[in-house]
Parts: structure tokens; sequence; C-alpha cells
């Protein structure tokens, strides 16, 4: 449709708007740094077996019980800084002797699991509320809201708190012990039973917007459906707050996933888990500080990346708000 | 503005009434029977069954909510595990056969904390939060604005139980200038009371104060170009008067918002950071019910979080209401 409108300023090489908004974020530094900060962490997840392997450890032996000097009589390292050496890089677990770094990387594993499988759920709930809501209006909004309101003044923390033991026990027999994608499975669907409410409420305020606009005028027009037009003609133009809601959503799991697990309820023994360490540490901190300062700063390290990596894409795919 | 009041509390009153079907709908759906709790396993199943049938247990469902509701309302009578009534003055939340005491006296036992802890975070958050946000607006561009910057995505980025520890490492266990976090109540020594909270309040609020400080730089950005803003600059007034008189007003409507939600928060109860510190607050009491088992403190504790929630969302929005006409309006 350019040469209708002739006489304006001479056209740049016209670039589809992911192109423009890849373009954006490749010049932004910060955010190419926290890219290749995340990448590394999921880079060093996906590779744990082979990295321990490498290093000639497992997260789940108890080092420090069966090999004498390592621990003290009161179970703690023995050497300076949590046991660091050059056997254990990042020192030994005070009581059970198991090795920080392995724990570590297998902890991350945790995390990005139980993270990566909430945020896809909570994606694909929240974008078919959100954009089906936005599209109806009328009773199901109303109803949508009123609902969300309801889910957003619920304590989340204390919820989640309470709830995951209660569909742990629904689905495994009293005596027997849990299996471990159980723990999983339950985690992320307390996640996604809460994570859906704000991104399904970005959505539906977007697609009110887009609802009136000509092109989903002529898309009616020419008569096409309802299924059309929700998933055909509005779906694509709200990809932009989808990835901006998702990069963010990633770290506040893995926090929420590392609370959960420091307060007691989460992963259980012996899968690793950093929340679970940092709740270890809290025991010892006194003794040694160093075994909370790893899982401190890995949970640090990797929500910074993160958040930063959100808020660059949010400055490349909307150059209105970068600063 | 009546009409305006009138609707948001009854929305309000809605949004409470459903969290409380939803949280006793929890209650029902926890796997642990109540009554087997209260009783102690040296109970046989005839006394489990006395038991669950003076709590009321084997009623149906709904016959136990509106007992709940009317309690809530009017307070009730509850039968203790041998059968003797207690007496529960409204608002009635249950009674904890684990703590041996209506859900809200042990509640109101701890609520002096939580509510020592969220007022001195507040404050923490306000001062550090919008302080830094105006300052880097002010300054957009500079070093300062670039150091607070970095400062605030820290905050955003660290956990209370990391930084929580860590200071109480550095600043109470190998240096001395903090005490040890604790609770004296006010009444008794306040200066013991403001140092046993300093820590607490520190942390809570440098962990907080990150999203404020980011909304309101964006917010003051956003609204020093306004049209009103330039006129009064235009007239003559100075640029700090102008950005305080006017922008502040005009870019405080989401920071109130927030600022109730972050209190509706608080004031329910700041479960890491009480856990954190070993401070025996709402937040403590129910970690300690979850962990425990002890279903009528949760759904207690559960409902005091919501109401303090949509208490404070609502408080807010009247606030903006009156700063800001147009949105009574709509």
């Amino acid at each position: 449709m350019a040469e209708v409108h002739s006489g304006g300023p001479p056209k740049a090489p016209s670039r589809g708007p992911f192109a423009t908004a890849c373009r954006a974020f490749r010049r932004d530094r910060t955010g190419m740094a926290a890219l290749v900060v995340v990448a590394l962490c999921a880079l060093l997840a996906l590779a744990a077996p082979l990295l321990a392997a490498l290093y000639g450890k497992n997260p789940k032996e108890h080092y420090g019980q069966n090999r004498p000097g390592l621990l003290s009589a009161e179970g703690l390292p023995v050497l300076p800084n949590g046991g660091i050496s050059g056997e254990h890089w990042f020192g030994i677990e005070p009581g059970l002797g198991r090795d920080v770094l392995t724990q570590l990387l297998y902890g991350m594993r945790t995390s990005l699991l139980v993270a990566l499988a909430s945020v896809t759920v909570i994606a694909v709930v929240g974008i078919v509320l959100g954009v089906t809501v936005g599209y109806l209006s009328g009773l199901a909004d109303r109803a949508f809201t009123f609902v969300c309101n309801v889910m957003l003044a619920f304590p989340t923390l204390l919820l989640l708190l309470a709830l995951s033991p209660v569909i742990q026990t629904r689905f495994v027999d009293p005596g027997e012990n849990e299996p471990v994608w159980m723990q999983f499975t339950s985690l992320i669907l307390v996640f996604s039973a809460f994570g859906w409410v704000p991104l399904a409420m970005v959505l539906r305020t977007a697609v009110r917007g887009l609802r009136e606009r000509d092109f989903v005028e002529a898309a009616r027009a020419v008569g096409a459906g309802r299924r059309h037009i929700v998933f055909r003609e509005l779906l694509p133009n709200v990809w932009a707050p989808v990835l901006v809601h998702i990069t963010l959503a990633v770290p506040g799991i893995v926090t929420a996933e590392a609370a959960l697990s420091f307060l007691g309820v989460g992963i259980n023994e012996p899968v690793p888990d950093w929340g679970r360490m940092i709740s270890r540490g809290s025991e010892v901190f006194y003794d040694d500080p160093t075994y909370m300062v790893f899982p401190g700063v890995a949970i640090l390290v990797f929500v910074l990346a993160f958040n930063l990596l959100g808020d660059a894409v949010r400055d490349a795919l909307d150059p209105r708000i970068a600063a | 503005m009546t009409a305006y009041l009138l609707r948001r509390v009854a929305q309000a009153a809605a949004v409470l009434l459903a969290i409380t079907a939803v949280a006793f709908g929890l209650f029902y759906a926890a796997p642990s029977d109540p009554a087997l709790i209260a009783c102690g396993p040296k109970c046989d199943t005839a006394q489990v069954a006395a038991v669950r049938h003076s709590m009321g247990l084997d009623q149906p469902v709904l016959t136990q909510f509106a007992d709940y509701l009317r309690g809530l309302v009017g307070g009730r009578t509850i039968a203790d595990v041998d059968g003797s009534p207690i007496d529960c003055a409204a608002p009635c939340l249950g009674y904890s056969y684990t703590l041996h005491q209506p859900v809200l006296d042990a509640i109101g036992d701890r609520f002096p904390v939580t509510l020592s802890v969220a007022a001195g975070a507040l404050v923490v958050i306000v001062v550090l939060g919008v302080g830094a946000g105006f300052v880097s607006a002010l300054r957009r561009g500079t070093v300062t604005d670039r150091l607070l910057s970095g400062f605030t995505l820290v905050g955003a980025s660290v956990q209370i139980y990391f930084l929580g520890y860590a200071l109480q490492y550095l600043l109470v266990y190998t240096t001395d200038i903090l005490p040890v976090p604790g609770w004296t109540p006010f009444a008794d020594d306040p200066a013991a009371w403001a140092a046993g909270l300093a820590l607490p309040w520190l942390v809570l609020g440098f962990v907080n104060a990150a999203v404020f400080a980011r909304l309101s730089r964006s917010q003051m950005l956003e609204t020093m170009h306004e049209g009103y803003v330039r006129t009064a600059r235009g007239k003559g007034l100075g640029p700090l008067r102008a950005h305080l008189k006017y922008t502040a007003r005009g870019a405080a409507a989401p920071l109130v918002q927030l600022l109730g939600l972050e209190a509706g928060a608080l004031f329910g109860g700041a479960f890491i950071t009480e856990t954190v510190f070993g401070l025996g607050g709402v937040g403590k009491l129910a970690v300690d019910a979850v962990v425990q088992n002890d279903l009528p403190t949760v759904v207690g504790t559960v409902l005091l979080a919501a109401f303090s929630v949509v208490l404070f969302v609502a408080l807010a929005d009247l606030a903006v209401a009156w700063l800001d006409p147009r949105v009574r309006l709509a």
C-alpha cells in the first residue's frame, strides 16, 4: 500500500517488527550481557551430569562422612572457608558432607525445570483466557475481572505454602514415599494456578484495544468466525507483552520455589535445591557462613540476569519506554 | 464521591466473601483429618468420631460454611475435643486445637510484632524507594541516576532469606553494630523495640523499595513534561518546587496504588522476614500452622492476609480518587 501514500519522506528499507526488535536488542549492551549469562546458566544446567563427571563428584555422595579429615566431630568442614580445596572447589556441605559445586549445578536444574514448565503452562492458560475474554467482553469479562480480583487478594506465598502439601497428599497414598516427579508436578501446578492472572489481565487490556481496529473489523466484515479472529487476527499482535511477561516470570518462579524450599515445603531430599541449601546454611551460618554464600549468590546472579534480560526485551519491543 | 465509595465497598465485600469460601474449601480439600489431629495419636476410632461430631465435621460442608460465616459475623460456641463448649466471640475465625486457643486470639497476640515490622518497613520503602526514584528522575542520565538504578536492580533481585542472614552476619555477629534482632514491646522500651527491629526494617525495606524506585522514576519522567508542569515552570516556579508541587502529585496515583498493595501484603504478615529473624508475628504463626497442619489457623491467617490486601487496596483507590478527580468520574 506504500505506493498510495506517495509524497512522504523516502522510506527506509522496511523491516518486520521482529527484525526491528532484534536490532534494537543487539544494540543494548546490558541486555546482551544478560542474555549471555542466562544462556550460560542454561548450558551449565543442561551439562550438569557431564560437568560433574569431568569434575569427578556427584551431588548425592556424602564425601565428608565417608572420607576422614573433611568434617570435624561437630560436622563442620575442617578446612577454612567452608572446606574449599582443590578437591572440592566450592567446599562441602556441613553435616552431610556433600560437594557444594555439584549441588549448585544440579540445584539449577531443579530451579530451571520448575520455572520453565510453570511458565509454559502460564503462557498457554494466560494467552487463551486473556485473549478470549478481551475479545468477548460483557458477562464473561465481568466474571473474569472478579476472579482475578479474588486471586490477586490472596496471600500467594502463604497459599502456595498451604497448597503444596494438599496437592501432594491428594495423589500419594499415606505411608508411601512421594515420587520425585510428583513433587515437581505439584509445584508446577501450584505456580501455574496463580501465575496466569497478571498475564491474562495484561492481554485482556491489549486485546480490548485491538478489537476495534480496522483489520479486525475487516476480518469480521468478510465473515471470519470468532475462532479465526481470536487466533489468527488478535493473537499474532500480542506476542510482545507475552514475551516480556514470560522473561520476567522466570526469575519470579525461581525465587518463589526457593522460598518454599527455604520454608520447608518444596522439593525434598535428596534432589538438590537452592532454597533448601540456604535453609541448611541458615542453621549453621555463624559457624560456616561460606556454605550459604554460594546458593545465595547463585540465586542473585541468576535472577539479576533474568531481570536485566526482561528489561532489555521490553525496551527492544517497545521503544517508547526505553530510557 | 459517595456513589464511588459505595461501589468500592460492595466490590471489596464480594471479593472477601469469595476468598472466605475458597479458603474454607481448601480446608476441606486438605488431606489431613482435623479431628484426628485435634484428638492426637492416642485416640481410638470411636473417640475420633466423637471429636468429629463435636467439631461439627460430620455436618454437610455447606452447613459448616454457614456456621463459619455466622461465627465470623456474630460469634459462636465451638465444642472442644472433650465436648466442653468454648466461647468464640465475633469475628470468630475458629479454634486452634494445636494452640488451644481461638485463632483470633492467637493472631491478636502476635499482631503487634507484624504491625511494627510492617509499619517500619513501609517507612523505609517510601523514603528509600520514592526518594531514589525522585532523585534519579531529576538527575536523569547522570552517574547518580545510574548508581541508583543499579542499586534498585540489586534490590529487586536479592532475596530476603539471603540478605537477611548476610547482614545479620556482618552487622550483628562480626561487628556488633546492631543488636540481635528480636521483639521488645514498644511500651516496655521504645529504644530496644527500634534496635531489635532495625535489621528487619532495613532488609524488608530495601528489597521492596526497588519496585517503588523504578516506578516513581518512570512516573516522574512521564509527568515532568506534562503541559501543566511546563506552565508552572514557565511562570517562573523553581524546578524543585514545581516538581514537588505539580509533578509529584500528578505522578502519585500508581505509586499510591502500589503502596496499598504493599501495605496490604505486609500487614498480613511478612512470612520470610519473620522466619529469618525469628520474630513471632502473624507470618511466623502462618508458616508454623502450615507445617503443623493446624488448619483453622491456616484459614484464619489466609483470611486476615486477604482482608488486609482488600482493605488497603480499597484505601489506596480512595486516596487516588481524592488525588485525581478524573478517576472517580470514570
